[in-house]
């Protein structure tokens, strides 16, 4: 590796700091994926992945991901709960990989509630 | 330490590779200021105690009198010039774990293996030394056997922790 | 860009290590795997994280929440709720020890939230062996600076700005020794940095090492660069393995970086380090010795001047600085010397690392102000004292420290604060002592310390720290001797002016420190051959004995019982304590306290065992002793403290009198304890068998002063033991308290006690509610009197449960049968109607600093006054002696606080030496068993004064038949709890008088009894 120079200390710093900007603990958005068996089972686990995609290609460091178990409307699942800071969460329904990725890029990012898939407002 | 404690046959004692690492240790050290420790150290690594004969060879090597040489190893409690069992369990009795118990926990295992302090059992197995705090304070009181350390200490627990090192005994 | 949704930080420090971090670790990472997670979730493994007590412990983000005391058999579970479920693992998370309250999150736990982390700002939340994660968060942004935008000069002003002192212990201002160092002009300069953390129970370096090894090496960057420095050492003890391995890893990244070695940063500033690896003397701690050692001889001091700066290691200018200020540098230069000096006192600036230790619930690497108080440390951060013990002292600077005591829990904790109280800061150790550790057993535990590690240069240090070691050995051992203490305070005096080190110079502080606070317990072990820790064993047989007022020997007639030998076991009791039938009920059993089986799993139910015998073996016959002595003895008042004197001196063979004001003997447990604790039958039955049988006249209805007067019991008496107690209760000092339907605690008591039938029968009676002030057992005796009159009772207590001295066991049983209690609540003022109490106004207390016995002092809320309604009120808030019946002239003083004065020198002898006294009236308001140590006290004083003025030979006590005691113990110790005692049910027992205790069954007894650890018959 070539020796350092301050300029390339900054940029260690930038990029470190965005991955491990979780532990500094704000954020913009949580999105709740719900992992129960249901959820699982109609594919929750391809959600969560197409949603880690999204979010690394985005690169965003403000948002934080988590599960659920079942959410008890299991006709509806894979389930994805919507919440950015200061607003109410939204629950959407029969969520695919692509519909998360549109959720992402246009709810989270820009703020607008997806309406054709939302189910509840919580 | 009594004259002439330390006198062994380090033919027989040590294997020929265990000599060669000696020499090499030397060799890596020998014109650096303050290489006496360092060596030492490494050589107690190796060879696990350093009688007389390895100081000769070492104050040889070094180029340095053998009383200075003597005399390092004497001054700092890391050193020893007699052999140690194949494991050294060390008693902590720093501060801490003296005010939470460790000097029953050094009666009990004084007990248990029928050594004192600095001795190691006839069987070669255990060598029992007491060390003033190894830092793990929260854990008080707590003991060390070879690297593992085993906080919270009690002296019923004794027994059933040494156990595992008593099994794997081989003849010495 | 990698990202995860979850971080998990799991602590790799030493003491998480020990106690199990890497088997957890991998036991998650399989988990995680198994469930397909390894891509959502990043493990890392952080530095100390502080809280070592409850290790392993992980943080995991972004929730923050941090998981304790993990096993790798949890983890499926965590790894199911916390990940797959998202939610949080409640049985994992922190459990406030005095709460009891569940706290998830890092940031709200008191140990973590009172914390103000600069030296430790990545501890936790780093990879300390990924540089890049020491980046993100500052690290070489101050070395940048430094070596790009700053001057030599200008770097030395920075830190001299910023006030930080050297954290190794001494406090000399870090900046003053850069710029001697810079002035010394020489080619060849080294900087040295001392991680040869030797004090015990310190481990802060370590830690910092351990968690952000880059922060030292910055630090050592920066210094090199003010001092024109190339080349340093860390010197780092060999007992810090995992340290030493940070260390290297670390230097290794930053060489690989060029943050370390030739043109750092592209800025032309070489500076390369190495590691030395201490080998295991505690002197090396000091500067010049450390050099010494590292030129590779003994590790010896050398004389000062020349100093270091001048003239260090291999003769060049040096600087040494420790672990902790070097990891406080580089944030100095990048945020400013004003900003690190807003923090701290006058003169002690920043934070300081402290290596909690001890007997504290929360043990672990706290970083505060300087400045934060003692108090605040202990209790607030450490979560106070397990057990719910008595803080004692707190031990800070190790061997060269002294101890801080329970009065000083308010003071400020900075260099010169510490100093003023005899203690140094040293490095941060601080070990908590509680109250069962004895001050002259510590001093000879840091003299052994300290007289094994001197070097033995120079002579004062090496043999009179072998001297003063000796001497405490002796101590503890019951050979010492009168002029011991001034001898220690002497030699201190010459080994601290005559030593060339710290080592020396500092060595006797432990032993002066504890002279300065605990002479007591010095004069105790050397006068009354008494240790109250129960730690010196030498002085004694067994804990429980030991620390038995009266010296019961309680593991023999335990080992009686144990052999179904009950009546053997009696006369054992009988032995020592004339009222075993009364202690087996009401004592206040110091002795349980002290009992090591409470270490293993609850102490042994001593006072049960005591009753069972009385209960279930035939009393020992008493016959009347002769009367051979030709002296006449009075004894003034029939409690439980003249009931004892009156039977030793009768077994002398001296005539005794007793007089009693009330119409039965007894004293208190007659006339205030009541009969559902003490049944009457009882008490009249054993003062009938085991004293008046003796030929003891008691006359009662009797009061000296009114119906004989004082002059005339001298005159027709040779000898007289005033022992009339403490039965009149203090007044609050409120407005209304002589209104009627207001009580005095103990007066209650006796009116009830006396006129039982009036009171049960409804002639007198109490009120439908009644508020009792105070929270001694006066207070519960009367509350659960009051409540078995039919009243609603509420207890108003002005400080916390905790602090209530009433026996655990008389709360508990207060509160099932339906008293309330109220705590941190204070009377104001009685309330009435046409001069009949008809209600109290209180105030809420809150708790603020700490008083002299370490309790916090209630303080009053404003505006929180409320009143309740009350038909009446008891104080029951302490109790004073009725003195009036002394005559002033008669030559025995009467102190200020309503007590007796001794003679000089003396334990029961008055002013007067005819007259003896002891009991409450001498000491305030004791216990049962602490008043039949008086007895004992007097009866022996006043045998032994008549002796020796009739020239006779001193007492010797007639042969008793020897009772041989058994000898059998159990091969191992299985854990098994107290036998619990058998009770009447709750409501049943609430309204009669009947004994709520039962007794044990044979069995039961037999059992408990078995549970005994036989101290008695340790041998060595």
């Amino acid at each position: 590796m070539a020796k350092l120079t301050i300029a390339d200390l900054k940029k260690i710093k930038d990029k470190v700091h965005s991955e491990t900007s979780l532990r500094a603990g704000e954020h913009r958005a949580k999105v709740t994926v719900h992992m129960g068996t249901c959820g699982v089972a109609t594919g929750a686990r391809a959600v969560m992945d197409s949603l880690m995609g999204a979010i690394s290609e985005a690169n965003v460091s403000d948002v934080i991901v988590t599960t659920s178990g079942c959410a008890g409307l299991c006709s509806q699942e894979p389930m994805v709960t919507v919440e950015l800071t200061g607003q109410s969460p939204i629950v959407y329904g029969n969520i695919d990989a692509n519909k998360m990725r549109q959720i992402f890029m246009r709810h989270v990012m820009q703020g607008e509630v997806q309406t054709p898939f939302a189910i509840a407002k919580v | 330490m009594k004259a002439g404690n330390g006198e062994v046959d380090i033919q027989k004692e040590f294997t020929a590779g265990q000599l060669a690492k000696l020499d090499d240790i030397i060799k890596k050290f020998k014109d650096k200021p303050g290489a006496l420790i360092p060596v030492l150290e490494e050589a107690q690594m190796v060879l696990q105690f350093l009688p007389m004969p390895i100081l000769r060879v070492i104050a040889k090597g070094l180029n340095l009198p053998l009383s200075r040489v003597y005399g390092v190893v004497t001054f700092y409690s890391f050193f020893t010039m007699t052999p140690r069992g194949k494991h050294t369990l060390r008693v902590c009795l720093g501060t801490a774990c003296y005010v939470r118990g460790g000097k029953s926990i050094m009666e009990a295992i004084q007990k248990e293996l029928g050594v004192k302090e600095k001795e190691t059992t006839p069987d070669r197995l255990f060598s029992l030394e007491s060390v003033r705090c190894l830092g793990a304070c929260g854990l008080a009181p707590v003991i060390v056997i070879t690297e593992d350390v085993h906080g919270r200490m009690k002296t019923q627990k004794v027994k059933e922790i040494l156990s595992p090192y008593r099994e794997e005994t081989v003849p010495a | 860009m990698k990202v995860f949704r979850s971080h998990f930080l799991i602590c790799g420090g030493t003491g998480c290590h020990a106690s199990g971090t890497a088997k957890v670790k991998k036991a998650l990472i399989e988990e995680i795997d198994k469930r397909g997670l390894s891509k959502d979730v990043k493990i890392v493994e952080t530095g100390c994280n502080g809280f070592c007590a409850l290790g392993p412990i992980m943080v995991a983000y972004p929730e923050g929440v941090v998981y304790m005391s993990m096993k790798p058999e949890d983890m499926p579970e965590l790894v199911e709720e916390h990940l797959v479920k998202g939610r949080i693992l409640q049985r994992l998370l922190y459990k406030e020890p005095t709460t009891k309250e569940i706290i998830p999150a890092m940031n709200d736990i008191p140990f973590f939230a009172l914390q103000e982390l600069r030296v430790l700002r990545n501890r936790g939340l780093i990879d300390p062996e990924n540089i890049d994660e020491a980046i993100a968060r500052d690290a070489y942004s101050g070395m940048a600076k430094a070596l790009t935008e700053m001057t030599q000069e200008k770097i030395i002003q920075e830190v001299l700005d910023s006030g930080l002192r050297g954290r190794g212990g001494a406090g000399f201002p870090t900046g003053l020794k850069w710029r001697f160092c810079f002035q010394s002009p020489s080619d060849v300069k080294y900087v040295l940095c001392n991680a040869d953390e030797g004090d015990p129970g310190a481990f802060m370096d370590r830690s910092v090492l351990e968690a952000d090894p880059h922060a030292v090496l910055e630090g050592m960057v920066i210094a090199a660069k003010a001092i024109g420095s190339h080349t340093g050492y860390i010197y780092c003890r060999a007992e810090y393995p995992l340290a030493i391995h940070r260390l290297n890893v670390a230097i290794a990244q930053a060489k690989e970086y060029g943050l370390l070695g030739k043109d750092i940063l592209g800025t032309g500033f070489d500076f390369d380090l190495q590691i030395y690896q201490g080998a295991g003397a505690f002197v090396c701690g000091e500067e010049t010795a450390l050099m010494t050692s590292i030129e590779g001889k003994r590790g010896m001091p050398r004389t000062r001047p020349p100093f270091p700066a001048i003239a260090g290691l291999w003769q060049k200018p040096s600087i040494l600085n420790n672990v902790e200020t070097f990891a406080n540098i580089a944030q100095i230069i990048l945020k400013g010397a004003s900003w690190y000096n807003a923090v701290g006192t006058e003169k002690s600036k920043g934070t300081k690392v402290f290596a909690l230790t001890g007997d504290v619930n929360n043990v672990g690497l706290v970083e505060v102000p300087m400045g934060t108080t003692l108090g605040t440390i202990v209790y607030d951060i450490g979560g106070g004292i397990p057990r719910g013990r008595k803080f004692k002292a707190a031990q800070l600077g190790g061997p060269s420290g002294g101890c801080i005591p329970a009065e000083h829990l308010n003071a400020p904790i900075d260099f010169e604060r510490v100093a003023e109280l005899g203690a140094i800061m040293g490095s941060g150790g601080m070990i908590v002592l509680d109250e069962d550790k004895c001050a002259v057993d510590m001093a000879r535990f840091f003299m052994d310390f300290v007289q094994d590690e001197s070097c033995g240069k120079c002579t004062p240090c090496r043999e009179g720290t072998k001297r003063m070691l000796e001497m405490l050995t002796n101590i503890s051992q019951g050979k010492g001797k009168e002029g011991d203490i001034e001898l220690l305070q002497e030699m201190a005096g010459i080994i601290k002016n005559a030593s060339l080190c710290g080592l020396g110079q500092t060595a006797p502080n432990p032993v002066l420190s504890t002279i300065r606070y605990f002479r007591d317990e010095y004069e105790q072990h050397i006068r009354d051959k008494r240790c109250k820790a129960v730690v010196c064993s030498a002085l004694f047989k067994s804990p429980c004995q030991h620390t038995c007022p009266a010296g019961m020997d309680v593991p023999a007639y335990i080992a009686l019982i144990r052999s179904g030998r009950f009546e053997d076991a009696y006369k054992i009791m009988l032995q020592t304590n004339p009222l075993p039938s009364v202690c087996g009920r009401v004592c206040d059993h110091k002795c349980q306290s002290k009992c090591r089986r409470g270490k293993l799993d609850e102490a042994l139910a001593i006072k049960f065992l005591k009753r069972f015998i009385t209960d279930n073996a035939p009393r020992p016959k008493i016959s009347p002793v002769s009367v051979t002595r030709k002296e006449k003895i009075a004894v003034i008042g029939a409690g439980p403290a003249g009931l004892t004197a009156a039977r030793d001196l009768a077994r002398r063979g001296y005539k005794v009198t007793v007089f009693e004001e009330l119409s039965e003997p007894g004293g208190m447990l007659r006339w205030a304890i009541p009969a559902y604790r003490l049944p009457r039958e009882i008490l009249a039955s054993e003062i009938n068998d085991n004293i008046k049988s003796l030929g003891v006249e008691i006359k009662c209805n009797t009061r000296v002063g009114k119906d004989i007067s004082f002059e005339q019991v001298g005159k027709d008496f040779d000898y007289i033991f005033l022992a009339p107690g403490a039965q009149k209760s203090q007044p609050m000092g409120v407005p209304g308290e002589n209104l009627k339907g207001v009580y005095g605690g103990v007066e209650f008591l006796r009116d009830f006690n006396a006129n039982e039938e009036a009171w049960l029968s409804g002639k007198k009676t109490i009120g439908s509610k009644v508020a009792v002030i105070g929270g001694g057992n006066s207070a519960i005796d009367a509350a659960r009197v009051a409540l078995r009159l039919g009243a609603d009772v509420t207890i108003l207590y002005r400080r916390e449960r905790k602090d209530m001295p009433a026996a655990d066991e008389e709360i508990v049983a207060a509160e099932d049968e339906g008293v309330k209690i109220e705590y941190l609540v204070a009377p104001l003022k009685i309330a009435e109607t046409a001069g009949k109490v008809n209600g109290i106004t209180c105030q809420r207390m809150k708790l603020s600093e700490f008083d002299r016995s370490g309790r916090k002092k209630p303080a009053p809320i404003a505006g929180s006054e409320f009143t309740l309604s009350v038909d009446a009120v008891i104080a029951a808030i302490g109790q004073t002696s009725d003195m009036t019946f002394v005559t002033k002239d008669s030559g025995v003083t009467v102190n200020k606080w309503s007590t007796f004065d001794l003679a000089k020198g003396s334990k029961s002898q008055t002013t007067n030496p005819k007259f003896f006294t002891g009991g409450d009236a001498l000491t305030g308001p004791d216990t049962v068993i602490g008043a039949i140590q008086a007895g004992h006290q007097a009866a022996s004083d006043m045998d032994s004064h008549i002796r020796k003025i009739n020239s006779e030979p001193a007492y010797v006590e007639p042969p008793e038949d020897k009772i041989e005691i058994p000898f059998i113990i159990d091969e191992e110790t299985v854990e098994a709890p107290q036998a619990k005692m058998p009770e009447m049910h709750g409501p049943e027992r609430k309204r009669n008088f009947k004994e709520v205790e039962l007794g044990y069954l044979r069995e039961v007894a037999i059992q408990e009894a078995c549970r005994c650890l036989r101290c008695d018959a340790e041998i060595g």
